[in-house]
């Protein structure tokens, strides 16, 4: 597959490939994969590069441990997390693909963003934590058993994507109004129409949260 | 719509008196809750197995071609492709966007590279007429897209009822008429979980295992038997989890038995699930409708005459539409006509969607009603009062009109108008469903540690199924939820029906209960020489059992499991007399018109709903919720376009197909009809989705005087209907 190059109107001579190659070659000189500019550039002095297929293997901080993965520059954070990390971590899940659904919502340096458009490699060295990284069935964050004392969920595909982004936003505004959780939350689709429950459960952890404050 | 028939004998099981319930009738958080909310559930898209090839179908991007060539050459050199197959030849003709456009699948050892491989097939076809609109279907000469065989237009056969001549009287003596014409698009299900299948193949004699996202996972097996060439006692099919189906995924379909076929022919599991793109050209839809509604009221309200046309779009499929009057009663039946006809266009056929034809239906009417009402200067409750025949309705159309502020508005029977731009409005809509239930199994198995396991092969599609396959045992046995292990979504345990027509709860929570008193019975029988009591004289309650009126007499739980030399196994089956078969409901919603842009915000929404006895008031209000939303975003958001000239699907994508986000809920009320004491049980899911987005439109109309006629109710169709067409 070939790209223009805008400058020229003419093909460029990278491919998405050869930028992998780059990719490949930071990665085994420093161990630090997403120096994309600097390769283009040489790959743009000198235009015969050589195409190479395959995956480069690098590591992704997920959920406080270091995870290695084989990935493409292509490949997306939500692909590496759901098909190439060893076991892959399932919970973050894929219904759109194109950033418009919020179910593949993890957090990135702290922040919620949506792993169906983060490229895996510009991830590198940045903590990323996935729904698996709030709780587990056996130990619940706040947010996660609010959920099920509300019934945030019906089918619960959406789910994971709500629980990453009510963390997200309480953390980021937890005094939000009922009004500003829906601002916060807008990212997100839900198709059983679970929302009234999600918010309830949202509310309950900040109501949880405050008197704890109080408390202390 | 079955009605309860043989009557319980004494010592047939019983929900029992509501006072009595420890477990049913309350707030039961969902029992796989904890696995939902960690991700640790696995969805049939999560399933990975040791060897397995991701598959991939290639659709056909417009509806109608002639196949030239389809060339797999390039394609199958690509690495890491395992397995390539064209399902068209050169000289065969797509005949619609649908299951007809898949061209090929691709099966190779990673999502990417089956991706890749789909890139590098070359198709050549030679685009055909579109027919992707009622127009162009209707067009002299348009080309026959009916997959009725011998099929010579694109029109079904018009069924028509009662006498159009009666009914003509009756609408010229009528005070008050009033006729439109209301064009509902078709509505996409989007289920989150996009349709799939993972087929594990195994050896000649051995069981196969199929992972489906279904709504029957009993009916599965037989639905691959043929595909898979094995006895469907040979094929398990497992579904803890599904991301929604909403009446889209009763069958295999093509792409479970392409996924099916391929693992026969690699002898390697196969992962096949759609993408969102496929989905939205072949997964279904509600269907459509176009509808001319004429009805005549008299003085006094009550509706006298009715006439309907209407033409159902269901794309290839037949589409659906209740016979009028809907829910209303017209004073005399006879003067009541109808007829409705299939239109058909090449566009993916329609499937069953949460109440099927019902909230098609429900917009026209509720439109006429709330018009006849202004004709007549009639209140928009008293006038529905006045032409629904049952009590249950009155009743719930107060309760709602209270809860959403009706004795307070000022326009009750006339529209109101814009102050500065801004406009508030009430409207209403009602609802019934018949839920029925039909044979259904479950096995609960007590052991001699005190465990249970209450078994049945249903499927939750988000309604909480699992948390009732457990709590109805623990309510009978005495126990807790947690106590009791639910399973469910396996096709080896005992049979359960299809999910669709909300049939599932009045299906199988007899069979749960009819099974867990059995299991009763059992012990009880052990009981009788240690307390010394007769079946049928114990109460268990608080993880105890003790003679009834004696309380001294008594024993704890896990004292009487131990009784047990074995495994105590209770078989239950459907019982009629435990469940119920028709429910009621009543909808309000308030919005805001600004009437300078024609924006609508939903302010507040309202649901009262019968539905026997509730097993799950919690994962009952989801329910309601549930419906409340979808009606709202069908009502307000979504629409489905297509390229007219190419055929192109342009809204194949959730950018472009809107669905409600949490920024266009209102305040959401879920109440419960606890007048309703009948002691049977039943689903509910279809009727809270019928009369929301009529609700909206009437109180659209009630806010300014726009009816809008037209879904969805985007500002650019209130503007249109308010002003006139720019
Ligand atoms: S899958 Fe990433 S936003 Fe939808
Ligand atoms: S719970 Fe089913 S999509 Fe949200």
């Amino acid at each position: 597959m070939r790209e223009m190059d805008p400058s020229s109107g003419e093909p460029s001579a990278i491919s998405r490939r050869s930028f992998l190659k780059g990719a490949t070659q930071v990665a085994a000189a420093g161990g630090i994969i997403g120096a994309a500019p600097a390769s283009e550039q040489d790959a743009e002095v000198e235009p015969e590069v050589e195409t190479l297929s395959g995956s480069a293997s690098m590591e992704l901080l997920v959920n406080g441990k270091s995870r290695s993965v084989e990935v493409e520059p292509r490949t997306t954070l939500l692909h590496a997390l759901r098909n190439e990390m060893k076991p892959p971590l399932t919970g973050t899940k894929e219904v759109c693909g194109t950033g418009s659904c919020g179910a593949c919502t993890v957090l990135i340096d702290g922040q919620p963003a949506y792993s169906c458009l983060s490229l895996a490699v510009t991830c590198a060295g940045r903590p990323i934590t996935t729904v698996e990284g709030f709780g587990s069935a056996d130990a619940m964050s706040d947010v996660q058993q609010s959920f099920c004392d509300k019934d945030g969920m019906m089918c619960g595909f959406c789910t994971p994507g709500f629980v990453v982004a009510t963390h997200a936003a309480l953390d980021r505004a937890p005094k939000a109004s009922l009004d500003e959780l829906k601002y916060e939350l807008s990212g997100n689709f839900c198709r059983c129409g679970t929302y009234p429950h999600v918010f309830d459960a949202a509310q309950a952890v900040q109501k949880d949260r405050a008197r704890g404050e109080d408390g202390r | 719509m079955s009605r309860p028939t043989s009557r319980p004998a004494a010592s047939d099981p019983s929900w029992g008196e509501r006072s009595d319930l420890d477990v049913l009738n309350r707030d039961i958080p969902r029992v796989d809750g904890p696995v939902k909310a960690t991700g640790e559930a696995v969805y049939t898209h999560d399933v990975r197995l040791p060897d397995m090839l991701w598959a991939r179908v290639l659709v056909h991007p417009v509806p109608r071609a002639e196949i030239e060539s389809i060339d797999l050459e390039a394609a199958s050199e690509m690495p890491g492709v395992v397995h390539i197959e064209a399902l068209k030849e050169p000289g065969d003709t797509v005949r619609y966007l649908g299951d007809d456009a898949v061209l090929a699948v691709v099966a190779a050892e990673t999502p990417d590279q089956a991706a890749d491989a789909l890139g590098a097939i070359v198709v050549q076809a030679k685009r055909l007429a579109p027919v992707v609109t009622p127009e162009q279907a209707l067009e002299e000469g348009a080309p026959v897209v009916s997959r009725r065989r011998k099929a010579d237009s694109n029109v079904g056969r018009a069924n028509e009822r009662g006498d159009e001549a009666v009914a003509d009287a009756a609408l010229a003596g009528a005070v008050a008429v009033v006729e439109r014409t209301f064009e509902i698009p078709i509505q996409h299900h989007v289920c989150l979980e996009t349709h799939g299948h993972v087929v594990q193949p195994a050896p000649d004699n051995d069981q196969v295992t199929v992972y489906a996202s279904t709504q029957s996972v009993s009916g599965t097996p037989r639905g691959l038997a043929r595909t898979l060439g094995r006895d469907a006692s040979k094929i398990r099919v497992l579904t803890p989890h599904m991301g929604g189906g909403f009446g889209s995924k009763f069958g295999p379909g093509l792409e479970g038995a392409l996924a099916a076929r391929v693992a026969n022919v690699t002898g390697r599991p196969v992962h096949l699930m759609l993408t969102r793109a496929d989905e939205f050209a072949i997964a279904g839809n509600r269907s459509g409708s176009r509808q001319n509604l004429k009805v005549g009221a008299d003085s006094d309200g009550r509706l006298v005459g009715l006439k309907l046309e209407a033409d159902k779009l269901g794309g290839v499929s037949g589409g659906s539409l209740p016979g009028p009057p809907y829910i209303y009663t017209v004073t005399d039946g006879a003067a009541v006509f109808s007829k409705i006809r299939s239109v058909h266009t090449a566009t993916d056929g329609s499937r069953a969607m949460r109440a099927p034809g019902h909230p098609q239906a429900s917009f026209a009417m509720e439109a006429a009603v709330d018009e006849l009402a202004y004709l007549l200067g009639m209140d928009l409750v008293d006038i529905r009062i006045r032409n629904l025949e049952s009590a249950v309705h009155h009743r719930q159309l107060r309760r709602v009109a209270e809860e959403i502020g009706w004795a307070d508005h000022p326009n009750r029977d006339r529209p109101g108008a814009a102050v500065n731009g801004r406009a508030v409005g009430i409207g209403f809509g009602v609802s019934v469903w018949g839920p029925g239930g039909r044979s259904s199994r479950c096995d609960v198995t007590v052991r001699p540690d005190g465990s249970v396991v209450s078994a049945t092969a249903t499927q939750d599609l988000g309604t909480g199924a699992r948390t009732y396959v457990a709590a109805i045992v623990a309510e009978e046995l005495g126990l807790t939820v947690d106590m009791v292990e639910a399973r469910i979504g396996d096709s080896d345990l005992p049979p359960s029906v299809t999910s669709g027509g909300s049939v599932t709860t009045g299906s199988s929570a007899p069979a749960i209960k009819d099974a867990a008193h059995k299991a009763r019975e059992g012990l009880e029988a052990l009981l009788t020489d240690v307390l010394e009591a007769p079946v049928g004289s114990y109460v268990w309650k608080d993880g105890r059992v003790s003679v009834r009126g004696d309380a001294s007499r008594s024993l704890p739980w896990i004292a009487v499991c131990a009784l047990l030399r074995e495994p105590l196994l209770a078989q239950g089956e459907f019982r009629d007399f435990l469940h119920e078969g028709r429910i009621h409901g009543a909808q309000a919603a308030k919005v805001e018109v600004d009437t300078l842009t024609g924006r609508v915000k939903v302010l507040k929404m309202v649901t009262c709903q019968d539905q026997g006895l509730p097993l799950n008031r919690l994962a009952l209000r989801s329910q309601i919720n549930g419906g409340m939303v979808q009606a709202l975003s069908y009502g307000l958001l979504e629409q489905r376009v297509f390229d007219e000239q190419d055929g192109f699907l342009l809204s194949d994508n959730l950018d472009l197909y809107k669905i409600a986000g949490s920024q266009e809920i209102p305040e959401m009320v879920a109440l419960i009809d606890d007048e309703d004491e009948r002691p049977s049980v039943c689903g509910m899911a279809e009727a809270p989705v019928i009369p929301g987005h009529s609700a909206i439109a009437g109180a659209i109309h009630n806010a300014c005087g726009a009816r809008l006629t037209r879904m969805p109710f985007t500002a650019d169709n209130v503007l249109e209907t308010l002003y006139g067409k720019i």
